[in-house]
């Protein structure tokens, strides 16, 4: 099992979409610090987490790993939902095409199931207005 | 041993189903305790099996590692179980939307009126740092401050959505046919 091929086949692509916007909006990914608090500058933060490794299934042992994909948008507060939703299907196009990837003999195969969301939310205290979406994954290490 | 007509084994298929989702759902409580925080113990002690609509409790206990069993979900709650009804683990405290990480939320102070910092009563998965969010998490790494964290950010959805529901839901489904009048435990026939 190779953790960190998981996890570049979902994050590589992230990155590269939202640093391919103009402006670029930052992603931040695990033990990484988000941004310092009391900014409006807009950020994102993408969250890939493990569930269950190598569940016994009826054909056989296979290589592959079960866990979530958390994206949180961060856009300024007071603006409206439009530039949040936007990011948000940034990151949903991405998902989308990993879906549409097909199946190769090496690397990850990597599979998002239902997204769940968009929620939204804003506090008094936080400058951000949240976009949130999450989806369970399955993905497999093929060589 | 006579066998039993098909028709008198309905109201036994009945009996197992319900012990079944019955066990289900303590497998699933517990395993939501496993995953999730316990700082207090008042979260983690506050899951029910609802239907939905239905307001869930408040805390169970506090102080501890609360462990479910049975005597949770009881039996009452399914008399009426009919094709179609489905059932909710949902916790009733009114933070939880905060401890699932589904929402950005405000964080009690970890220090009591001395300046103490208040142990959890879980192993802290992280101990250090400053917020600088108001999400699980967001934290300065290792420059001072207290933040401390019973759960790794995502637990909910890594439970849900990483198979550990799906395994629990199963053992669950599992020891509750053993257990009831169908299975292995009580014989056949």
């Amino acid at each position: 099992m190779d953790y960190q091929k998981i996890r570049a086949a979902v994050e590589n692509p992230l990155l590269t979409a939202f640093n391919g916007l103009s402006p670029a909006v930052p992603v931040y990914f695990d033990n990484i610090t988000a941004v310092p608090p009391n900014t409006t500058t807009e950020y994102v933060r993408v969250n890939v987490t493990f569930g269950i490794t190598n569940e016994p299934t009826l054909t056989g042992s296979v290589d592959n790993a079960r866990g979530a994909l958390i994206i949180r948008v961060f856009t300024e507060k007071g603006k409206g939902p439009a530039r949040n939703q936007t990011l948000l299907t940034t990151a949903v196009n991405v998902l989308e095409t990993l879906n549409n990837t097909a199946k190769t003999d090496s690397g990850v195969f990597f599979r998002v199931g239902e997204i769940n969301g968009p929620t939204f939310s804003a506090t008094e205290e936080s400058p951000h207005f949240m976009g949130r979406i999450d989806a369970g994954y399955v993905a497999t290490v093929l060589s | 041993m006579a066998a039993k007509k098909f028709k008198d084994l309905i109201p036994d298929v009945s009996e197992s189903v319900k012990k079944a989702l019955r066990q289900a759902s303590v497998e699933i409580m517990n395993g939501l305790v496993k995953s999730g925080p316990a700082y207090s113990g008042e979260f983690s002690s506050a899951w029910y099996a609802v239907q939905p609509g239905e307001t869930p409790g408040k805390n169970r206990s506090t102080g501890r590692i609360y462990r479910y069993d049975l005597r949770n979900v009881p039996k009452s709650k399914f008399k009426n179980l009919r094709q179609g009804t489905y059932y909710e683990i949902a916790n009733g405290m009114e933070y939880a939307p905060y401890a699932l990480d589904l929402e950005p939320g405000s964080f009690r102070s970890q220090l009591d009126e001395n300046g103490d910092i208040i142990k959890p009563i879980k192993q802290p998965v992280a101990e250090d740092g400053r917020r600088t969010g108001q999400l699980r998490g967001q934290v300065t790494g290792g420059q001072g401050g207290i933040s401390i964290s019973t759960a790794p950010l995502d637990w909910y959805n890594t439970y849900v959505q990483g198979a550990a529901l799906e395994r629990d839901f199963g053992r669950g489904v599992k020891l509750g046919f053993r257990d009831g009048p169908l299975g292995s435990k009580k014989g056949f026939g």
